[in-house]
Formats: structure tokens, sequence, C-alpha cells
């Protein structure tokens, strides 16, 4: 979605001059435009009255929010400690042979995104895999080509 | 601070008493028990980032935060338990497993935190096999100040007095864990008239000042306070120079000038015109007595002052108010003030008596004042009108007499010199050499703020005395020297005669 002052200016609105709602003004951007533009983080610096380096310090602090556009796919791995030792390693390796791109890109065609992150907090699922919000647990190598083409005909739907 | 709540507690094994609401670290230091500590600084406020403060506290499961813990009545607390000791020495290694170590061409080394608190409390021998991260030295963030990220320890110091103090926010932190680092955003770099205090600041050589970098180690410094001379605000400053040997020509003699600590002033901070003040100690300065404007070998100021005396006598007395002219300024001490009212005004009586100096400037808001001369409140003090030149009364004077290069500030430089072309005896006493310098007969060099004594007045109305933080060259006196010199020349018994 191409962002425009206009759209900015809707979602900014609401919290103008409220410097505690900073990480709540940059999901609300993150989830229209599935990144954080800089364009928009300098409105919000400017509307909530924080310093730009206060914003980008936490954007760059959360793995939720990126800083360069995302694939209509986001694929995120898991490698904290439970899913480590699960072998999330191969899991993500097997994603990223797949696609042809490494954790942290998105992939030329602007389709998928891949990413590492430490813990989601379902340890018990692991290795844990999120592909588009979907949880994928007991994650294999050999499962990673179906979870792919089950979120290709999603997008057909 | 009567009427305060007073808090009794009980540190160490000794009683102290502190302010209800005051932090257990500033209970403490208070008390003469130094608590080591990085991100704490009592200018900004509380964050608890470093651990390095961790005390014992009866009753507390836990170590605590010293920095952030509020005292209570009857609270016992322990600094140098094993338990406390064992965990400032694990906090220290946690910092230095990722500090480059690399003292010896490090511009804090002397004067670093991270130095001192390891001699006193780590101690440890290094158990680092992995690499260590290595990260960008030599950041250029603005205004002359360098940062070095692997030496940064993170305690936000810089961050926080961005956006406390001066409120730009220019530093920020990003990232997160090992991969944390201090920025800025893109293009906007450091820009605020206080950006010195940074270096002040940084507790370890993270931030480092392109002025200061590699020229000479802390300790060879003699630092000494005085009130910086450059506003009217008086903040106190501490002169750091090096003293003792002579310095080979172009050879700095002050390194630096830094912020002093005067809560009723200036707090923590002063502003980076003041920090650049050292400049106008060491460059530009007169050495000795001119004549015509070229140094005349064999003539010391007393030889001056015997000719100043002599032009204002070839002045019958009944001449002289209107005969001779002076011109004064307002970074003469209170004291000079007051010789100089006893001389010209009490003693010889003279209506010509004028001050120049600095053309005013911008207030900031913050500490910086509009005025830009140190003592215009100490002007009024003496009982003196700080009346401005008036270029016919100069003009028609038979004898002027002038303190200070400031006379360029008021008048455009073809006038001022026909006017003093106009003037058959002229004596000029500055600091610095200048333009002027060939207009007059002769020339005095004289010492700048920091190299005397005295009191000022600030702007509210408070008097500050200050002694010398440097030595002037030989041959190079107080103005107050000067004009007791010159009064006993002429036969006037004022004042204290005695040349500090
Ligand atoms: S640069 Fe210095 S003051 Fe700033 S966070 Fe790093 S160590 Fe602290
Ligand atoms: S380690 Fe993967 S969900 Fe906790
Ligand atoms: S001084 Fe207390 S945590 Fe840093």
């Amino acid at each position: 979605m191409p962002v425009s002052p206009n759209g900015l200016e809707v979602l900014v609105r609401r919290y103008r001059g409220r410097r505690r709602a900073l990480i709540q003004v940059l999901q609300d951007i993150h989830d229209r435009y599935r990144w954080l533009p800089p364009e928009a983080l300098e409105r919000v610096a400017e509307a909530l009255g924080v310093p730009l380096v206060q914003v980008y310090g936490v954007a760059t602090f959360y793995k939720s929010f990126s800083l360069t556009p995302r694939g209509r796919h986001v694929c995120t791995v898991c490698l904290g400690t439970a899913c480590h030792v699960r072998g999330g390693a191969a899991v993500l390796e097997e994603f990223e042979r797949r696609l042809g791109i490494a954790a942290g890109r998105t992939t030329s065609d602007g389709r998928h995104t891949l990413e590492r992150v430490n813990c989601l907090g379902a340890c018990a699922l692991a290795p844990l895999v999120v592909v588009d919000g979907h949880y994928h647990g007991q994650m294999t190598p050999v499962k990673v080509g179906a979870v792919l083409a089950a979120a290709a005909k999603d997008e057909a739907a | 601070m009567s009427g305060a709540a007073r808090v009794g507690l009980t540190i160490d094994g000794r009683p102290v008493e502190a302010a209800a609401g005051a932090s257990v670290l500033k209970a403490a230091e208070a008390a003469g028990i130094a608590i080591p500590h990085f991100c704490y600084h009592p200018g900004l406020e509380i964050e608890g980032n470093c651990r390095m403060c961790l005390v014992e506290i009866e009753g507390y499961p836990k170590l605590e935060l010293s920095c952030s813990t509020v005292v209570r009545e009857g609270m016992i607390v322990r600094t140098s338990t094993d338990r406390v000791r064992a965990a400032r020495k694990d906090v220290l290694e946690f910092l230095l497993a990722e500090h480059p170590l690399d003292c010896p061409i490090c511009d804090k080394a002397g004067e670093c935190l991270l130095q001192d608190h390891y001699g006193l409390h780590g101690r440890y021998a290094g158990r680092m096999a992995e690499v260590r991260e290595r990260r960008e030295k030599k950041i250029p963030i603005g205004r002359g100040l360098i940062l070095d990220r692997e030496r940064c320890v993170l305690c936000t110091r810089c961050v926080r007095f961005l956006r406390q103090v001066t409120r730009t926010g220019e530093l920020g932190v990003f990232e997160r864990a090992v991969g944390s680092e201090l920025g800025l955003a893109e293009g906007r770099p450091v820009d605020n008239d206080y950006s010195g205090n940074l270096v002040d600041i940084c507790p370890v050589g993270a931030i480092t000042s392109e002025d200061f970098r590699f020229r000479t180690r802390a300790w060879f410094l003699d630092r000494r306070p005085s009130v910086c001379p450059r506003c009217a605000r008086g903040c106190a400053v501490v002169v750091e120079s090096v003293t003792g040997y002579p310095l080979a020509a172009g050879e700095r003699r002050v390194y630096r000038v830094t912020a002093g600590v005067n809560p009723a002033v200036n707090g923590h901070w002063i502003c980076d015109l003041g920090r650049e003040g050292r400049r106008e100690i060491d460059e530009g300065r007169l050495g000795a007595v001119l004549r015509k404007g070229v140094r005349e070998p064999g003539l010391a100021w007393p030889g001056a002052v015997a000719g100043i005396a002599a032009a204002v006598r070839s002045v019958p007395a009944a001449e002289r108010p209107g005969g001779v002219a002076v011109v004064l300024n307002a970074r003469l001490t209170s004291e000079e003030l007051a010789l100089a009212r006893e001389l010209f005004v009490a003693g010889l009586g003279l209506r010509n008596v004028f001050f120049a100096g600095l053309k005013p400037g911008r207030a900031d808001g913050l500490l910086l004042t509009a005025e830009r001369m140190p003592n215009g409140r100490g002007v009024l003090e003496a009982g003196l009108s700080p009346r401005p030149p008036a270029l016919e009364a100069l003009a028609a004077a038979r004898v002027l007499i002038v303190f200070g290069p400031y006379l360029t500030e008021h008048f455009e430089a073809g006038a001022l010199g026909r006017a003093l072309a106009a003037v058959p005896a002229k004596f000029l006493v500055s600091a610095h050499a200048g333009p002027l310098d060939r207009l007059f007969d002769a020339v005095l060099p004289v010492t700048v703020p920091a190299e005397k004594a005295g009191t000022y007045t600030n702007i509210d109305g408070l008097r500050q005395g200050f002694s010398r933080a440097v030595e002037p060259a030989p041959g190079v006196v107080p103005e107050g020297a000067v004009l007791a010199r010159l009064a006993r020349s002429l036969g006037l018994d004022i004042g204290d005669a005695d040349a500090r």
C-alpha cells in the first residue's frame, strides 16, 4: 500500500501529543503498511512530540517492526532456546533454500519476507513457525513446502 | 532546606541523615561514602540501567540499585559487603567483555569511570576467549564531537542530556542486546550550543572532542575553578592547563575549559561559548609593552604606567576633569572597578568615564545571556554609570586611557582612527593584541579573567569571588595592579595598592 500524507494523518491523529502512545501508533502504521516508512517515523515524532531518534530506537528495538518494506507473506521462524534445541535452525535453512533469500530479507518479487525471532512464547510447540499469522508447531524441514503452498493458496483464493 | 523532612538511616554502620525522597546513592555520597556508578548523573533524571550501584539493604532479598532506591526511615544499607563487591565485579566484567581496552590511545584515560571502577572494584583476570564485537570508532556526530561505539557503555547520559536539558534529542539508542548502539537520525547531527557537555558527562571515552583529542593526557592538567567571563551568567568553570615547565612555541597552555558545578547558577553545565573561552586565554595575547604597535624592549609595565602618570600630570589639575578621558569595561572585577572609581572619579574628578564592551548577543533561554560582559551589575554596584563612549569626548581629550579592545565594537574603524589621531597622549591597557594597538602611544599587557582573582556580580545579582586559575606570563599583570600603581604615581593614596 503506498504511503500518503493523508493516510498517515488518519493513523497518527488520535495519538497527537501522547508520548506514551509511541508503540501503539507504530503498531497501527505497521498493520496498515506492513512496514514503517521513514516519512511515517518523522510524522510520528512530530505529532507525539518525541525526538526522532527515540522513535527509531523503539522501531529498531522490537523485532515486530520492520524498517524495510515486507513481502505479502511474512514467514517468521523461531530460534529461541526451545526451538533452537529442537531443530529450528534446520527449518530456517529450508526456508532460506526454498525462497532463495537469507533471514531478514524479502524476495525480489515482493512475495515473501523471511524473519527469525527469539522465542514467540509458545515453546511447547517448538520448533515453531508463523506464516501470515498462522502458527505451525512441531515444524520440520519436510513440512516447509506444504506450509508455503498453503500460503500461496490463501493468496489465490 | 529548613522545614524539609529528614530521614535517618544507617549506611555501613554509620548513622546518616538525608532529605526525604533522596536516593540511597545521594545519601551515601553526602555522608562521604562513594558508590560506584555510570548512568547516574546528578544533573539528569535517574535511569538505572548500568547496575553498577548495587547495594545491600536489610530486608530486601536481592541487591538494590542505590541510584533509584529512595531512603526510608531506619533503612540499613551496606555498600561494601562481599556480596556487593562480587556483584560489582560481575557488572564490570560484563561491561568490559565488549570493551576495546584501548586506554593507551583513549583521551578519557585518567578520568574514566570504567578505569577508576576497575582499579577499585574489578581486578579480575580477563576470561573473554571470544572475539570482541567490532564497531565504528570514529564517527563525527557534529560540533566537533567524535563517537566511539566500542567504548560506549550505553549509560544514556548523553541521550538524557539531549532530551532533558537542551531538548534537542539528537542521540538515541538503536537496536537491542549486543546489537544496541548509540546513533543519530540520518542527516541530523548534534547541533546545539551546549554540545561540549556531552564530553564532560560521558563516563568513558565514547564521546571525545576534536579540540582536545590526542593533545595531552588528563593527568598532566592542573584544574582550577574560575567564573566564566563570556556572558553575564557567571557559570562555574574549570580551567585546565599545564603549568610548571616552559612551553614550546605554539604549544597550548590551557587545554580546555570544562563545566564547574554551581547549583545556584549553572548546575553542571556550561555553554559552548564558555568552553571556547579556552582560546582567549591563550591566543592572541599581548606579552610585552608596545609602543605605537611595536614591542618596546626594556620597557616593562611599571615604566609604561609612569608614562601614563606623566601624561596625566602634564594636564593642569583644573583642566583634568574634561581633559583626561577613561574608557573602562565590565570585565574588570568589582575590586578593580572600585579602584577605578576612587582613582578616576573621586581622585581625579574626571567627567568622561565611559564603558565599552562586546555587543549584546542573543539570550538562549538556558544559561547564555544577551549581555556578553560578565560584570555589568558590578559596575552599578561600584557606583559607576555604564555610559557608552562618545566619540567627540574621546577626540577632545588631551589624555586618553582605554581598558580593553572594545572601542572597535562601538565605532567604525575610520572614524575611530580619526578621533584617536586628535588625542595627544593615549594609552591602551589590554589582554589581547588588536587593530587598536598601533593607534596608541603605548599598550600595556594585562591578564584575562582566568589569570586573576576578584569578584563578579552576575545577572541575578549574585556576587561570586574567584581566584587565579592560570598563572599569567611574566610581565603581565591584572588591571588592578595598573590602576593601583597609577594611583600611587599620581600621589593618590587609595584602596589596597597591593597588586594581587
Ligand atoms: S556515549 Fe558515553 S554517555 Fe553516551 S551512552 Fe555511551 S558511554 Fe554513555
Ligand atoms: S523458543 Fe520458540 S517459541 Fe519459545
Ligand atoms: S547508577 Fe544505578 S543503575 Fe546506573
